[in-house]
Parts: C-alpha cells; structure tokens; sequence
C-alpha cells in the first residue's frame, strides 16, 4: 500500500486537473478537443476513484473506477466523435447569456460560494479542510459548472458534454460525500450512453433520409447548412 | 317542529332543482310551473320555522354530517339567522309567483327549465349560508351561491353586454370569496375553531386581519363603495325576478355575515364602528348621487341598492360604535334599525325590480327616456311601483321610513351622551345621512315621474299594456308587506319583545289618512264646480307633444351641476358660424361625459397594472429550453447560498 498522505496530495492535484478541464470544457470555442478534455476528465475521475481505494480499500470504488473508464473516458468519447466527424462542426462560437470570460469568473465565484456554504453545513471541518470537504466542494463545482455550459451554449452537442460534466460532478460529491450505492452508479452511466446514442440517431439520422433531417439539424443547431453531409 | 318544517323545505327545494334540470333539454312549462311551485311551497315552509323561532326565542340546531373530527357540517337557526331566512323566504315566494308567467316571455325555450333549476339552487345556498353554525359550511354555501348567482346573471349569455357584466361579476364575487376565506382561515389560526363562536383568545394577533379581510369580502358581496361597481352592470343584465332576488336578498346575506361575525365571533372595537360607518356613509351619498344620473331604469335601481345598504352599514356601524361606548340600549335600537331595513330594502326593492320588469317587458326598453304615459296604460303596475318609490324614498307611514326613523333616533339620542370627536363624527353623518334621504326622494320622483306620467315617448311605450295577474300578484303581496311593516311597526316590535321609542304608525297612518279626507273634503266642497273653457296662450304650440315635456334628463340636470365635482362633468358645447360676428350659425356639438370616476380611477389602473404583471411574469415562459436550465441553474445556487446562510 501507498503512503496515505502521498495519495492525499495526488487526488488533491487530481482534483485541480478536473477543475482545470472543466474550465477548458467551459471557455473552449473548439469541438474537436472538447470530447478529448471530456474523456481526460472521466480518466481523472478513474484516477482519483482508484487513489480512494488505495486509502478506504472499498471494492466498489474499483467498480466505479472501472465502469467510468469502459463508459466515459471510452465508449461516449466515441460516440461523440463519431457524431462530430458525421457532422463536420468544428467550432461553437455561439453563446446564450454567457460569453466564456464571464462563465469562468463566474464559476471561480461560485466556487467560493460554495466553499463557504459547505464550510457552514460542514462545520466538522472547519478546522483544516479534509480531502472530503475539497472533493465536496469541487463535485459540485463540477456540477453547475456543467449546468453553466447547458444553458450557456448553443449547439446540443457542447448541452449533451455539459451534462456529461455534470454527471462527472455527481460522481465526484458521491465518491466523497454521500456514497451512492454501486448500481445507482451503474445506471447513470446506463443512461448516459443511452443518451448519447440517442443524440447521434438524431443527429445522423439512421432511420431516415438526410433530406428529412435537414431541418431537424438546423432546429437543433447542430448544422448550418452550407458544408455537405455524407 | 322547526326542524322538520326546515328539513322538508329544504328537500322541496332540491326537488325545485332537480327536476328542470333533468328536463333542461325540453321546453317544459309544466316542469318550470313544478319548480316554481316547489319555491313557494319552500318559502311557505322556511317562513313558518322562521317565524317561530323568532316568536319562542330558542335556536334549533341540526347536526348533518361531521367529515373529520375538527370539520362539522351543522346547521343552527336562532333569532337572528331566522329573521334573515323569514327575509329570504318572503322575497322568494313573492318572486316564484312572478317568475310563473314572467318566464314564459323570456326566450331560449329548454333554458328557461336551468333558469328555474339554478334560481332554487341560489336560494337554497342562501338559505343554508344563514343557518351555517360552522366557517366551514358558511363559505362552502357561500361559494355555491356565488357560483349560482354568477350562471343566473349569465342566462342571455349570447348578449355581449351581458358576458361583460358576468364576467365582471365573477371577478368581484370571487374576489369576495377569497376574502371571507382568508378571514375564515386567520379566524382558525387564531382560535383553533371552525365554529361560529365567540373568540377565548381576543389578544391573538390574527384578529384584526381575519375582521378586515371579512369585512371586504362581506363589503364587496353587499355592493359597498369602492367594490360597488358589478351592481350596476349584474342587474340590468339579469332578468328581473333574479335581479330582484340579487339585490334584495344576496346582499342582506353579505349583511347577515358582517352581523353575525361582529356579534358572536368578535368583540369590536371602536375603530370598526367608525370605519363601517365612514364606508356605509360613503356609500350612501355616492350610491344614490350615481342613482339620480342613472337612465337605465335597473341600473337605477341597482345603484339605490348601494345607498340602501349604505344605510344599513350606518346602522351597523353605529351600534358598534354605540356598544364600544357602552350605551346598549341605544347600540340595539341601532342595530335592530339596520335589521329592520334590510327587512324593508328587500322588500320594497324587489318590488320595484319586479315592477319594473313588468315595464321593461311591457315597452321592450330599459331606458325611461323611452318611457312615459304608464300609469294610464298600466295602472296597477304602476300603483305598485309607486308603493315602493315611497317606501324607499322613506314617506311615512310605509316601512322606509321607520327603519330610517330607528336609525336616526339612535344617532340623534346618543349626540349628547358621548364625547366631541364622537359628536362631530355623529353630526357628519348624520347631515349626510339627511341628504341622501332627499336625493332618493328625489331620485324616485324622477323615476316614477318619467316612467309613468305624462306622455307616452316611445311607440314601444304608446302600446304598452298591462301585464298578466301573477305579475301583479307577486309585487302586489310585497307592497302589503311594505305598507303593514311600516303601519304596523309599533305592534310588531312590541310582539318581539322590544319597546322602541318610535311613534305609533297606525295613528301616523290614521292622521295621515284622516288630513288627506279633510282637505280633499275641504277643497271639494269649497271651489265652484263650473267648467270654465278659454284659449290660453302655448308658445305658439299647437298642441303638447312628448317632446316638449320634462324629461329624466331634464329632472336630473341641475343635480348633475350641483354634484359636477363627484361626476366629474365635462360639457361640451362647440358651435361654428358662417359668419365672423357668428351671427349665422352652420353647426356645432353639444354633450355631457360623466366620467366613471371608480372605474377610471380605481378599477382600470388595477386592471392594467395586473395586466403589466401577469405580461412580466409571462415573459419568463419564452420557450427557451436555455432560459429554463439558467432558471434551474439559479434556483440551485440560491438554495446553496440559502442553505449555507441558515446552518
């Protein structure tokens, strides 16, 4: 076994790669890396999953550690860039409410909020933060930071990796602080791939003509209308 | 016996309900006549029990069913609750007997059966929201006699002055409900009860908010300014025998409630008496100044109705104020005037609906410009309505003019028992109080004036003819009522138990009568009889034409001047000339507006600004799948801020 604080000070540079890719996930105008960023922060998660072994011993972290990677950091990613590739996007430049510079000092803000928020519901930790105060803290940081990107942009692919994000955070703040039971874990990610199967038929359009996708494409804002779709 | 006399009345009742609205699909006269004859038979019933209770003085209580524990439904019928059920059944006899063939005129054949069906619905719920014992069952029956009422108002629905005032209606007559709930919801967090009974805890501070919430509710249902204005748009739409039964007996129910809830739920303070004597006197001068300019022979009408009922919140009020004051005696004289003329206002306003339905039929017009030469065309409809014109213009001996009297018997006594603010306060009122006794005698000689006499203005009113025996019978027994209430008042107080300082009317009446014979007797006998025929000089007229008579607008005129200010009365008169020392005149325009200072003022600044509000609170309903991920983005970082706050 490793020594504890050694993989304390692992997760905790862990912790700032997730915040790192979420802002990136947040302030990236460019699709094609977007799903890359995504899949390095699932494997984060695999990493920070595996080092919570090392400490607790728990097998149903390894579980998680490895459905997370066979789900998110391989099989959506895939999905995703199939889909990218079918639909030729590369860039995301349109936004709602929020441009990329005001949704990272906005999540930086939030971030404190929350930091002073748990410190209050939390008052056990007041002294000195724990790694489960910081993996609380960051879990949900995570999580509306990805709500930020549903409602900031507007192409439905970067809404669908905004909601994968947001999983990403619940997983996080479940690992941390409240446990969610193994299948209950299992079944997100069910749904999660589903939901992204269902987001490529509907954007290829594998039970139709491309002709009578033209429109649904355009409404869903995943095709401008002027390259050619094989 | 009182409580089988009440059971089977009410379950005539139900079968007057029942049964024209299985036939709804038929034009059945027979049913209606069923229905109609089960509203009478009722009436005859519930004024029996009435009349009992209130001679032996022992209330009756029937226990009908107990949901939960803390909810009953339960029924009790003392003295007070049975004066106002005698109320309702009296006004709705004499209004079943008229809507026989008065029904029968209306169109829209299979209708008229729902007509009949909802009209017993409506008095059934009035009837049950007086003998309520629980808050529960009070706005429960409450709310089915709104509804009622609200599809009675409705019938020609296919006019779109009529879906105006409905719709109106419905606004204020929920917004009325919604105000007796919220009293009736503070009144159970404050005591914990849902029974009508007196308050253990007076110094809870729920108190003053379940009174003032029941106060406008009850304010709003009876018609007091600022709420008024559905009466004048809800009456003229509804047929006659409803208008009759809404403004005759809805309104005392909303009277009722307000006496009951002051006398055995709460124990008012000064303040209130002041504050429903400012609103009934308020509503006094303003209802029947808005009466005089009225044209619309039920909008008329409906507006003295908002004077009337003015002058009972003046007697309310003043009891209050009296018994906060502790002269009791002086408080109950007040009280009992109130009562009394909500007794009498029922009475003689349904007759001059009824009445004045019988004219509307007659002449096809509600307007009485169009009016005129009546009485010799209809001449006991028109003894009837004058019956009731000096009833409600307060003329001794009729019913009017002792409840009035009562009243301002108990603010002239009581002038110099209490203290200088009092005084001035009583002194106010009571010159206001004065007036308007003048205006309405003033505002029924215009209307009797103008319907009745002269000449015929319409050919509509030029072939007018009597009405049918059961629309005369109906008013007929309610103009009875008026003249015994009134002659007999004396006896029928002392018969209840109570010495009031009031003269005896019959001797009124029997000196009245007696003048009367003496100077007509005088007169008779000392002028020459000889007929005595010459040319008189007519303006150069050939002879009098409907047109050159004294019209409603005419009569009215100067009072419209004098009271410019509460009208807001704008004259327009624009004259263009040929020539430029305007000697040859080419045209011109000349007008009266009178704003509708309440509705422009009050009501459509409140219209616009929920109209505003509700457009802003759409506007976050965009469609935007964005918008509403942002709203839940926001509501998640409220409730962590919120939750962090508070922990």
């Amino acid at each position: 076994m490793m020594d504890a604080a050694l993989v304390e000070s692992i997760i905790r540079i862990l912790f700032a790669g997730v915040i790192i890719t979420a802002a990136y996930i947040i302030s990236t105008r460019n699709l094609l890396s977007l799903v890359s960023v995504y899949a390095l922060q699932s494997a984060t998660l695999v990493g920070i999953a595996l080092c919570l072994y090392t400490i607790e011993g728990a097998v149903v972290l390894l579980g998680i550690a490895l459905v997370t990677f066979a789900s998110k950091v391989l099989i959506i990613p895939y999905f995703i860039a199939t889909i990218q590739e079918r639909i030729r996007i590369k860039r995301d430049i349109e936004f709602h409410y929020l441009n990329p510079t005001t949704s990272l000092f906005l999540s930086m803000a939030l971030m404190l909020v929350i930091y002073m928020a748990l410190s209050s519901i939390m008052p056990n930790v007041s002294g000195k933060p724990t790694l489960f105060f910081f993996g609380a803290v960051v879990g949900l940081s995570l999580v509306l930071m990805g709500m930020m990107v549903t409602f900031s942009r507007k192409r439905a692919i970067t809404k669908v990796l905004g909601y994968l994000t947001m999983e990403n955070g619940v997983l996080l703040f479940g690992m941390f602080v409240t446990e969610l039971p193994f299948i209950i874990e299992f079944l997100i990610v069910i749904d999660l791939i589903i939901l992204v199967i269902l987001t490529a038929i509907l954007t290829v359009g594998i039970d139709s003509t491309l002709e009578e996708y033209h429109n649904r494409l355009h409404r869903f804002y995943l095709w401008e209308g002027t390259e050619d779709v094989p | 016996m009182v409580p089988f006399l009440l059971s089977a009345a009410l379950l005539v009742l139900v079968i007057g309900i029942l049964a024209p609205l299985a036939a709804a699909g038929r034009d059945m006269r027979s049913v209606r006549i069923l229905s109609l004859a089960c509203t009478a038979l009722s009436s005859l019933a519930l004024a029996a029990a009435s009349l009992i209770v209130l001679l032996d003085g022992d209330p009756v209580t029937i226990f009908l069913c107990q949901p939960t524990p803390a909810i009953g439904i339960v029924f009790s019928l003392d003295r007070l609750a049975a004066f106002f059920t005698l109320l309702i059944a009296g006004i709705s006899g004499c209004v079943a007997v008229y809507s026989v063939e008065y029904f029968d005129h209306l169109s829209g054949n299979g209708r008229r059966n729902v007509l009949c069906g909802a009209m017993n619905l409506f008095i059934l719920a009035m009837v049950l929201v007086v003998a309520s014992a629980t808050t529960v069952s009070f706005v429960f029956f409450w709310e089915l006699m709104a509804a009622s009422s609200f599809f009675l108002v409705m019938y020609e629905y296919a006019n779109g002055e009529t879906r105006r005032a409905g719709v109106f209606y419905f606004i204020m007559t929920q917004l009325s409900t919604l105000f007796v709930f919220l009293g009736i919801i503070a009144l159970f967090a404050g005591t914990g009860s849902f029974a009508i009974s007196p308050i253990i805890l007076s110094s809870s501070p729920l108190i003053l908010p379940a009174f003032l919430a029941l106060f406008t509710g009850f304010s709003i249902k009876a018609g007091i300014i600022p709420f008024h204005k559905w009466l004048p748009y809800a009456h003229p739409a509804s047929p006659s025998p409803i208008s009759a039964l809404m403004s005759g007996v809805m309104l005392k129910v909303a009277v009722y409630g307000l006496i009951r809830f002051l006398l055995d739920v709460f124990a008012p303070e000064f303040w209130w008496g002041v504050l429903i004597l400012a609103a009934g006197t308020v509503s006094a001068v303003l209802g029947i100044i808005y009466a005089l300019k009225e044209h619309d022979i039920k909008g008329m009408l409906a507006c003295s109705s908002i004077e009337n009922v003015g002058i009972i919140f003046i007697g309310i009020g003043l009891s209050v104020i009296l018994n906060a004051l502790n002269l009791p005696a002086l408080a109950t004289l007040s009280l009992l005037g109130a009562l009394f003329h909500s007794l009498n206002h029922a009475l003689f306003k349904s007759l001059l609906f009824l009445s004045s339905g019988s004219v509307v039929h007659a002449t096809h017009t509600r307007d009485i410009e169009h009016m005129g030469g009546l009485a010799r065309r209809m001449p006991y409809t028109s003894a009837l309505f004058f019956i009731g014109a000096a009833a409600i213009a307060a003329l001794p001996p009729l019913n009017g003019f002792v409840s009035e009297l009562m009243i301002f018997v108990a603010m002239f006594s009581s002038i110099p028992l209490v203290d200088p603010f009092v005084k001035v306060l009583l002194f106010v009122t009571l010159a206001l109080f004065a007036l308007t006794s003048a205006l309405s005698a003033a505002c029924f000689v215009k209307a009797f004036g103008s319907v009745f006499l002269a000449l015929p203005r319409s050919p509509e009113s030029e072939d007018a003819t009597e009405v049918s025996s059961l629309m005369i019978v109906g008013p007929a027994i309610l103009a009875a009522g008026c003249i015994i209430l009134g002659i007999f008042s004396f006896q029928i107080f002392s018969l209840a138990g109570f010495n009031l300082p009031l003269p005896d009317m019959f001797l009124v009446g029997v000196l009245l009568c007696g003048t009367t014979v003496l100077v007509y007797g005088f007169l008779y006998f000392t002028t020459p009889h000889a007929h005595r025929v010459s040319p008189t000089w007519g303006c150069g007229a050939s002879a009098q034409k409907p047109g050159s008579e004294y019209t409603g607008f005419g009569f009215s005129e100067p009072i419209v001047t004098i009271f410019s200010s509460v009208y807001r009365t704008k004259k327009k008169n624009v004259r263009h000339f040929y020539d430029a020392k305007e000697c040859l005149f080419s045209d011109g325009i000349a007008g009266i507006d009178l704003i509708k200072v309440f509705e422009e003022y009050l009501y459509i600044p409140i219209a616009k600004a929920a109209c505003r509000t509700s457009a802003a609170i759409a506007r976050f309903q965009n469609g935007c799948l964005d918008t509403y991920l942002l709203y839940v983005f926001v509501t998640v970082v409220a409730i962590i801020v919120f939750l962090g706050w508070s922990a």
